[in-house]
């Protein structure tokens, strides 16, 4: 159906595609697998039309097929689905449907009759139930991906790539979604999942091809292959996923919340103690990152109040609008914080800068070419290796760390968890919020889940299980499940 | 008397204001209004049909824009009163008579004075001048510029060596006149489109050292602390050119109507403007 | 050291040499067969004409680093103007320096008052500094009613002053000078990566506890203040104090910045793209004028170079992931 040979791609020095090859045969689900960097995303997007490939041919039915813009794709039938979603977030979801839309054809004047009548299947068929004229901007990000996959299929794309949607959704959004790929399976549609996510991968797709370092390592059925086998395949060695060795933590309290209340918190009460991990579960929206804004005093409280024993270092969700400068160096963005320590008179002392960073960034395995290359040429893991590090030249005692591990490849979510072991092993107090269950369970001493901007639940590690927390963290009438 | 004046905020116009306030007042018989239109086109419109009504012996109007006047004032002419035009044109005749100077004469006026100082310094009309234009397409430069090049055409040994546009600003006008200095051996004349920047351009000269070199022309005789008449006194322009404010002539020409019935004024009058050099600089001034 | 800011800056100093070459080939020649581009005077006068525009874009520089513009620059050069040739030829002091801190310290309360709006209103920059840019203008023209104040040729302080400052070798230092200071500020000092953070991501320098509001303040009181000077300097060259001094200088700022490769976006840039920048525009100037070129061709030819400019530097730095 869509096949790509020797395909190659350059950015700048960087040979990110060596000759990939791929085949995706009709209504199939056929995952991309690899770590970031590997040129999974790269590949779909040459796909789609949005990055031209520097060499190798693609075959559309058997037939070459040029693909120089987004446009040429469209009337190949291939529609993609961006990680972060290229929507327009004025515009309404009708005006999303139709701008550049080949099979809508608009005249000098918007014709709203014809748009709602043209959008309302499409947008049924990926199960979005909104006003064809609701402002993309304020559906959730779960909805939003209904929209743009409606745009796809309005654009009657019989292969639909999809580039790692489920990163930014929580687990119950996710579900709608595999849904959703199993009801285009069935009408003939075929999809290109670009993922590194195993449970996923072997629950929706027959087949997968492993890319790493821009080159294909295979392809596998799913149905006759094992999660280790395809790590194997992804980081070319064998990854061990171990628990975390549990402790009775034994150290003081260092931060004690009571009763804070902001614009989006509703008197949340708790307590974390030196050498402990306090997961925090929650929907998008729940209040997981406020409750970081409002420890670091970036959102008012309204009432309730925070005791801490030291300072209070917040990694925020968001790396790249959040977090990094993303132009500025590996080592300029690790030292930001703590420049006063680096400086004289306000001159900055540069040797000792980076005689600062380097112990850090060796604990952390931080991989960059070098230490004055801009962030933005990091792979994700290695990103928010350098946000770590901020924070870690910070040292403070308590660290607020949100969804540190998101959207990076499993090398180096391995050594953001054993970093975090060894932060809580040398006392710090660590509040982790995380969108993935296993990784919460794995890493916390206690789960603390939010709703609605309320603690809806606590447990204990040993009584947690993904099931109690998914009920708490969408349950409507959510109460305490019990006092500490 | 009626008096309807465009806008009674320009240095220009408030000195036309005060000099036919003066002139008049000498007439104990004659009494004048003066409208402010305030740049405004209908609200002039609106005045003169007003000062209409009243049936003035004499309307002058100094006209905000050519189009937008020339209907009203054919009105006043219709209801049989005397109309003099003053300083800027109507499309129609529709005037008893009209007073005005122009840049074009001051152009030439200019040009001529260079000639003559050539003619002294070399015996013979001839020598590098140096024109430091204005913003480029306005009415005031075109014809200032126009003026001066069809008299120095007539003599073949005057030659424009370089002719920079600064804008009218004395800083650019400065600039651009290092660069000709560099590139240009030998300059006898600077012709500045105003006087800023022929002031500027002077500036440039002296700090190369070159001021004696040549004279510096400019155009406009403002008077005050930071004027071009000023600039003459103090010896750094050679000459600048008033540009009249046309009121002696209107007032002159508007009594002569009011007094004299068989007088038949004639349809345009076109007044020469003002030389100034050292020999008057210091009178003007303390006028 | 940021790998962006090497990479911008050897593709606009080859754009700079070219220029240059361009400018000695094509030179009118002296009697004694020199080009006059190459002689040192003519050279000079290039630093000089350039410098004034050259002081504003460094402060101009860190303003659009943090992702701020700053267009009332030429309003408040005008204000430097008038202050000091009011001070100087009124007799309110006897002493030049009076004279001047009174300008530069109105002007840098100016760019202060442009920077704690900024910092603290959220208001774009564009807006506040656009209201500035017309509410300066007034206080200069209202200060001198309109008219200029000029400085004669005798021997008064306002006529000492014009004759010590008007000086090419003390402007062209003046330059150099400041061009130092602010290369060493924005390379060098905890002040000039704080203001590269704020303008890549303001966000995250907020989340990293940096001083991001009093960074705004400081940068446009330094542009202010840089203003100030230039006004200062304008002041003695010109021989006058002029309110309508500076108009569209805030163009020729942005202007130099931008093809000195710093984007309008802030975040990436250097003082030496800057200063590389501004010899760009001057050059060409000196060029075109010295071959007395239409000046309506030579506003098409800085459009292209412009662009051209612009267009070479991009895709430098970047998000590359």
């Amino acid at each position: 159906m869509l096949q790509a040979r020797g395909i190659h791609k350059h950015y700048g020095g960087v040979h990110a595609l060596k000759g990939v090859s791929f085949d995706l045969r009709p209504g199939e689900v056929h995952a991309l697998v690899g770590e970031n960097g590997a040129g999974k995303s790269t590949l779909a997007r040459i796909l789609a039309g949005s990055t031209r490939a520097d060499g190798g041919t693609i075959l559309r039915d058997g037939r070459e097929a040029r693909i120089a813009s987004p446009r040429d794709a469209q009337r190949l039938g291939i529609g993609i689905i961006y990680q972060e979603l290229d929507l327009f977030p004025n515009l309404t979801a009708g005006e999303n449907i139709v701008a550049g839309n080949l099979h809508f054809r608009e005249g000098a004047l918007v014709r709203f009759g014809e748009m709602e009548r043209f959008c309302r299947p499409f947008l049924a068929q990926a199960g979005l139930h909104c006003a064809v004229d609701t402002p993309a901007g304020r559906l959730s990000i779960g909805q939003q991906q209904m929209l743009a996959i409606a745009r796809a299929l309005s654009m009657d794309a019989r292969i639909l790539l999809m580039d790692e949607p489920t990163s930014s959704l929580f687990d119950d959004a996710a579900e709608r979604l595999f849904e959703l790929i199993a009801g285009l399976k069935r009408r003939g549609v075929s999809v290109v999942y670009v993922s590194h996510k195993m449970d996923e991968i072997f629950r929706i797709a027959e087949r997968a091809t492993v890319l790493r370092d821009g080159e294909t390592v295979g392809t596998v059925d799913i149905a006759s292959t094992s999660v280790e086998t395809i790590i194997r395949m992804m980081v070319g060695r064998d990854v061990a996923i171990a628990n975390r060795a549990r402790r009775a933590p034994a150290g003081e309290v260092a931060l004690e919340v009571e009763g804070l209340t902001t614009e989006k918190l509703r008197g949340i009460s708790f307590a974390v103690r030196r050498g402990e991990v306090l997961g925090i579960a929650g929907l998008v929206g729940s209040g997981r990152s406020e409750l970081g804004a409002a420890l670091a005093g970036l959102d008012r409280a309204r009432s309730g109040s925070i005791r801490a024993r030291g300072g209070i270092g917040l990694v925020p969700e968001d790396r790249r609008a959040e977090g990094l400068m993303m132009q500025m160096s590996v080592i300029e963005n690790g030292t930001m914080a703590v420049l006063p320590r680096v400086s004289r008179g306000g001159f900055i002392a540069r040797a000792e800068e980076r005689r600062m960073l380097d112990p850090v960034a060796a604990r952390l395995a931080l991989r960059c070419p070098s230490r004055g290359a801009p962030v933005s040429r990091l792979s994700g893991g290695n990103q928010q290796k350098v946000l770590l590090a901020r924070w870690l030249l910070v040292n403070p005692d308590i660290l607020f760390l949100d969804d540190p591990a998101r959207g990076i490849d499993i090398g180096a979510k391995q050594d953001i968890y054993r970093m975090i072991e060894e932060l809580a092993d040398a006392g710090k107090a660590i509040l982790l919020v995380s969108s993935e269950l296993p990784e919460l369970l794995r890493l916390s001493d206690r789960v603390l889940v939010l709703h609605e901007g309320r603690v809806a639940a606590r447990y204990d590690a040993g009584e947690a299980t993904p099931e109690k927390i998914m009920a708490a963290a969408t349950a409507a009438s959510a109460a305490e499940a019990r006092p500490q | 008397m009626a008096f309807s004046q465009a806008n009674n905020a320009e240095p220009y116009r408030a000195a036309q204001n005060e000099l036919m306030t003066r002139l008049f007042a000498r007439q104990p018989d004659v009494k004048l209004v003066i409208g402010d239109a305030q740049q405004d086109n209908s609200k002039q419109v609106a005045q003169v049909e007003t000062f209409i009504r009243q049936k003035p012996d004499l309307l002058i109007v100094a006209p905000n824009e050519r189009a937008a006047l020339t209907a009203v004032m054919g009105q006043a002419m219709e209801a049989k009163i005397p109309v003099i035009c003053l300083e800027r044109d109507i499309l129609e005749p529709n005037y008893t008579s009209y007073v005005h100077s122009d840049n074009l004469t001051i152009g030439r006026m200019a040009g001529e004075f260079i000639v003559e100082q050539l003619r002294k310094k070399y015996g013979a009309p001839k020598g590098n001048v140096v024109a430091m234009r204005g913003l480029l397409g306005v009415e005031g430069e075109i014809h200032r510029d126009k003026g001066a090049r069809e008299v120095f055409a007539r003599y073949p040994d005057v030659r424009i060596v370089a002719d920079p546009v600064a804008d009218w600003i004395q800083a650019k006008a400065k600039d651009r006149m290092t660069e000709v200095l560099r590139a240009q051996p030998r300059i006898d004349a600077v012709y500045g489109h105003n006087d800023p920047m022929a002031v500027g351009a002077y500036l440039a000269a002296r700090e190369l050292g070159r001021d004696k070199e040549m004279i510096f022309v400019g155009v406009d005789g403002l008077g005050g602390e930071a004027g071009g008449i000023r600039k003459v006194m103090d010896g750094i322009l050679s000459a600048t050119f008033v540009y009249p404010l046309c009121v002696d002539k209107a007032v002159e020409t508007g009594l002569r109507i009011l007094r004299e019935p068989g007088f038949r004024p004639g349809k345009e009058y076109s007044i020469a403007p003002t030389l100034v050099t050292a020999a008057n600089a210091a009178q003007l001034y303390s006028q | 050291m940021n790998f962006a800011k090497f990479a911008a800056v050897p593709k606009s100093l080859l754009a700079l040499a070219g220029i240059v070459l361009l400018a000695i080939a094509i030179s009118p020649v002296a009697g004694d067969g020199s080009r006059i581009f190459l002689e040192i005077g003519n050279l000079t006068d290039i630093l000089r004409q350039v410098s004034l525009i050259g002081i504003i874009s460094l402060a101009m520089t860190l303003v659009i680093l943090t992702g701020g513009i700053d267009l009332s620059v030429g309003s408040v050069l005008a204000l430097a103007t008038s202050i000091t040739a009011m001070w100087l030829t009124r007799g309110y002091t006897h002493s030049m320096a009076v004279a001047i801190a009174v300008a530069a310290a109105a002007c840098a309360l100016a760019g202060a008052a442009n920077g704690l709006v900024i910092a603290f209103s959220g208001i774009q920059p564009f807006i506040v500094t656009l209201a500035s840019m017309i509410g300066v203008r007034g206080l200069a023209k209202w200060l001198t009613n309109n008219q200029n104040i000029d400085i004669g040729f005798g021997r008064d302080l306002a006529a000492q002053f014009a004759a010590v400052f008007r000086q090419k070798a003390l402007v062209i230092g003046s330059y150099a000078i400041a061009a130092a200071v602010f290369w060493t500020l924005l390379a060098r000092t905890v002040f000039g990566r704080h203001v590269r953070a704020t303008g890549d991501n303001e966000k995250a320098a907020i989340y990293a506890g940096l001083p991001v509001r009093s960074t705004k303040v400081w940068v446009y009181t330094l542009a202010g203040l840089l203003s100030g000077f230039a006004g200062v300097l304008y002041a003695a060259e010109n021989h006058q104090g002029n309110p309508n001094a500076g108009a569209a200088y805030e163009l020729d700022a942005i202007a130099a910045v931008v093809i000195g490769g710093t984007p309008l976006s802030g975040g990436r840039g250097s003082i030496s793209g800057t200063i590389v920048g501004t010899l760009i525009m001057g050059v060409l100037t000196n060029m075109l004028r010295l071959n007395n070129v239409d000046s309506n061709v030579e506003m098409m030819i800085k459009a292209v170079i412009i662009v051209l400019a612009v267009a070479v530097q991009r895709g430098k730095g970047g998000s590359g992931a």
